[in-house]
C-alpha cells in the first residue's frame, strides 16, 4: 500500500510482505505464463506491471520512470513509417526484381530472397519483413514448382541474422542501445561486420542441406520471369515521399549520437513527417480516415507488452535482486572478463532459442549494468553488450518459437499447405544457430577479448 | 412490417454432406448467391455463398499477408487447382457456420439493422425456436416490399 509521507509517495509492500519475494514471484509468474503461450503476452505483462504497483513494490511514478521511452518511441515511429511505405509496393518490387535478376534459377532465387530479407530485416522490424516477403516467396515457389520449405527456412535465418546487424534491426538491439547508450553507428561498426560472415556460412550450409537438390523446368523459370515488378508499384508520389523519409530517418540515426539526439526522437519525427506528407492535398475527412487507418496498423500489443515488461523488470530491479544475481554470475565466472562475456553470449543464445528474447534481454540489461563496478565502470561493459545482442538475436534461429518472425513464416507455410514441423525445423536450425554463436564467440574474442 | 410478410419460404437449400461442386451447380441453376446449409433434421447449420467459396479458392497465404494486390503475378493456374480441390469437399467444411439468423416475428427494421451491423450479409436465415429452417429474407426482398408500400400496396 502507498503511504503518503509528507509530499512524496513511497512504496511499501502490502500485508508487510517481503517486496523482494513479491517482485520476484510476479516476474516469474508473468514469464511462466508468457512461455506457456496460452494468453496474450501484452495482457500478461500489463497485469504483472499492475500487480507491481498495486502490491506496493514500486510507486506509479517509479514504474513509469522505468519505461524506456527510447524503445517505445523508436518501435512506434518505425511501425508508422513502415505501415505507410509498405502500401507503395516497394518491398514486393525489390523481392521480384531480385528473383528475376538470377533468371529464375531456384538456388539463385533462394539466395536473392534471403539477401533481400536480411537487408530489410536490418532496417525494419523482422516481423514486418517476413509479412512482406513470405507471401511473395510462396507465390514465386508456386510459379517455380518447387517446395517452399528451403526458401522459408533460409528466410527465417536471414531475418534473424539481418536483424542482428543494426540498432533498429531487432527489439533486443533497440533495448540494449538505449540502456547502454550505444548509437546506431556503434552497432554498424561493431555488429555489421560479422553478420555477412554468419550469413554466408548459413547459406553454404543450406546449399548442402537443400540447395543442390533444387531444380525447376525451363517452363517454370519462364513463368517467374513473367512476374512484372513494375506492376507492384502502386503509388509513385507516395513512393517518393516514403523513400525520402526513410532516407532522412536512417541518415538521422547515423548522425544522431553526435547531435545528442536519441533514435526515438528521429523515428517519431520521421513518422509524423510521413503522416503529414502522405495526406497532403486531401480533405480533412480523408486525412482523418488515413491517420486512423495507419494508427490501427501499429502493433499496439507489442508496444503495450514492452510498457508492461519494463515496469515488471523495474519492480524487480528496485528490490536489488538483479544486483544479487549479477554477483552470483560473477562468482561463477570467477570475475573473469572473458569468461563472463562468453557466459552472456552462450546463455543468451540458448535462452533466446527457447523463450521470448525480449523479456530475457529486459532482465539481462540491469544484470549486466550492475557488473560495472567489478570491471571498472560502464565503459568497460561494451563487449558484454555485443555478446548479449549477438546471443539474443542469433539465438532466435534455434527453434520455431525463438522469434516472432519464425512463427509468422510458419503460419504462412501452414496456410500454403506446407506446414513446418517444430522438430524438423529445430533439427535443421539448432546446429546452424550453434555455428553462428561459435563464429560470434571467435569474433568477440579476436576483437574485444583476447 | 414483419419478417414473415416478406420471407421466401420455399428456400433452396444445401445438405451439409453435399459436395461444394454440387451446391454451386444448384446455386447457379436457381440464380442465388447464398443458400442455407441444413442437416438431416432440417436444422440450419450454416450458409454457403459464392463469396465463401471464392474465399477458399484464393490461397490464404496471398490474402492474409501484407500483399494487398498481386497484379504483378502472371496467371499460374493457382485458382483452377484450388477450385478442383474445393469442389470435392463437403459443404459443411467451408460453410459459414455463424450466419445471421432471425425469427419470423421480428420487424424488418431489426433485420435490416442486423444485416448492416453484424454481418454485412445481404441475406438472413429465418428459423423457429428449434432452429428449423422457415425461409430466407434478402436485402432485395426488404427493398421490394418498401417500394410496394410506397406505391400504396397492401400493408401486411
Amino acid at each position: 500500500m502507498m503511504h503518503n509521507t509528507g509530499e512524496q509517495i513511497v512504496a511499501s509492500a502490502i500485508f508487510g510482505l517481503d517486496p523482494t519475494w513479491l517482485a520476484v514471484s510476479i516476474l516469474l509468474v508473468v514469464y511462466a505464463f508468457i512461455m506457456m503461450e496460452r494468453f496474450n503476452r501484452a495482457v500478461l505483462s500489463l497485469l504483472g506491471a499492475g500487480l507491481m504497483i498495486l502490491c506496493g513494490v514500486v510507486t506509479q511514478q517509479q514504474a513509469v520512470a522505468g519505461v524506456d521511452f527510447n524503445t517505445i518511441g523508436l518501435l512506434t515511429g518505425m511501425m508508422v513509417i513502415v505501415a505507410i511505405s509498405q502500401k507503395t509496393g516497394m518491398f514486393q518490387y525489390v523481392a521480384i526484381k531480385a528473383a528475376k535478376s538470377v533468371k529464375g534459377s531456384p538456388w539463385g532465387i533462394l539466395v536473392m530472397l534471403s539477401v533481400v530479407t536480411a537487408v530489410f530485416s536490418a532496417f525494419l522490424d523482422n516481423v514486418t519483413t517476413v509479412l512482406l516477403i513470405a507471401p511473395v516467396t510462396l507465390l514465386i515457389t508456386d510459379a517455380l514448382g518447387v517446395r517452399p520449405y528451403p526458401y522459408l527456412f533460409a528466410q527465417i535465418l536471414a531475418s534473424n541474422v539481418g536483424g542482428t546487424a543494426t540498432l533498429i534491426g531487432d527489439p533486443p538491439n533497440i533495448m540494449i542501445g538505449s540502456a547502454a547508450n550505444l548509437s546506431f553507428y556503434d552497432f554498424l561498426v561493431n555488429l555489421m561486420p560479422i553478420t555477412p560472415v554468419i550469413f554466408a556460412v548459413m547459406l553454404l550450409a543450406i546449399w548442402f542441406m537443400f540447395g543442390r537438390d533444387l531444380h525447376a523446368t525451363d517452363e517454370h523459370k519462364a513463368l517467374v520471369m513473367r512476374f512484372d515488378e513494375n506492376e507492384a508499384i502502386k503509388n509513385v508520389p507516395l513512393l517518393k515521399k516514403s523513400l525520402t523519409v526513410l532516407f532522412l530517418v536512417i541518415s538521422g540515426f547515423t548522425v544522431a549520437h553526435s547531435l545528442h539526439l536519441e533514435p526515438a526522437s528521429i523515428a517519431m519525427f520521421g513518422a509524423a513527417l510521413l503522416l503529414l506528407l502522405q495526406t497532403l492535398g486531401q480533405s480533412l475527412h480523408e486525412k482523418d480516415h488515413a491517420y486512423e487507418g495507419i494508427m490501427a496498423e501499429v502493433e499496439w500489443t507489442t508496444i503495450f507488452f514492452f510498457v508492461g515488461l519494463f515496469i515488471v523488470v523495474t519492480g524487480v530491479e528496485h528490490t536489488g535482486v538483479i544486483e544479487m544475481l549479477a554477483h552470483k554470475t560473477l562468482e561463477l565466472t570467477g570475475g573473469d572478463f572473458n569468461a563472463t562475456a562468453a557466459a552472456i553470449l552462450w546463455v543468451s543464445a540458448i535462452a533466446s532459442a527457447l523463450i521470448d528474447n525480449i523479456p530475457f534481454v529486459a532482465t539481462m540489461i540491469p544484470l549486466i549494468q550492475s557488473m560495472a563496478p567489478t570491471f571498472g565502470g560502464p565503459e568497460a561493459l561494451v563487449p558484454f553488450w555485443w555478446a548479449l545482442a549477438l546471443g539474443a538475436c542469433l539465438g532466435g534461429n534455434g527453434s520455431l518459437i525463438g522469434a516472432s518472425a519464425n512463427l509468422i513464416v510458419a503460419g504462412f507455410a501452414q496456410r500454403a499447405g506446407h506446414p513446418i514441423a517444430f522438430l524438423v525445423f529445430m533439427k535443421h536450425a539448432f546446429g546452424l544457430m550453434l555455428i553462428s554463436i561459435v563464429i560470434s564467440h571467435i569474433y568477440l574474442y579476436l576483437r574485444y577479448l583476447g | 412490417m414483419l419478417v414473415k410478410s416478406v420471407m421466401v419460404t420455399k428456400a433452396v437449400t444445401a445438405h451439409q454432406d453435399e459436395s461444394v461442386g454440387v451446391v454451386l451447380d444448384r446455386m447457379r441453376e436457381s440464380g442465388l448467391r447464398m443458400i442455407p446449409v441444413i442437416n438431416d433434421d432440417r436444422n440450419v447449420v450454416g450458409v454457403i455463398s459464392t463469396y465463401t467459396v471464392l474465399e477458399k479458392v484464393v490461397p490464404s497465404y496471398i490474402v492474409s499477408g501484407d500483399l494487398h494486390q498481386i497484379s504483378y503475378a502472371p496467371d499460374m493456374g493457382i485458382l483452377r487447382r484450388h477450385y478442383d480441390q474445393i469442389a470435392g469437399i463437403k459443404a459443411s467444411e467451408i460453410m459459414d457456420s455463424k450466419p445471421l439468423t432471425v425469427q419470423q416475428e421480428e420487424s424488418l427494421l431489426s433485420v435490416a439493422a442486423a444485416m448492416i451491423t453484424f454481418t454485412k450479409h445481404e441475406y438472413a436465415v429465418v428459423i423457429d425456436a428449434q432452429h428449423h429452417l422457415l425461409g430466407i429474407v434478402s436485402a432485395g426482398d426488404i427493398l421490394d416490399r418498401l417500394k410496394r408500400k410506397a406505391q400504396g400496396g397492401d400493408d401486411a
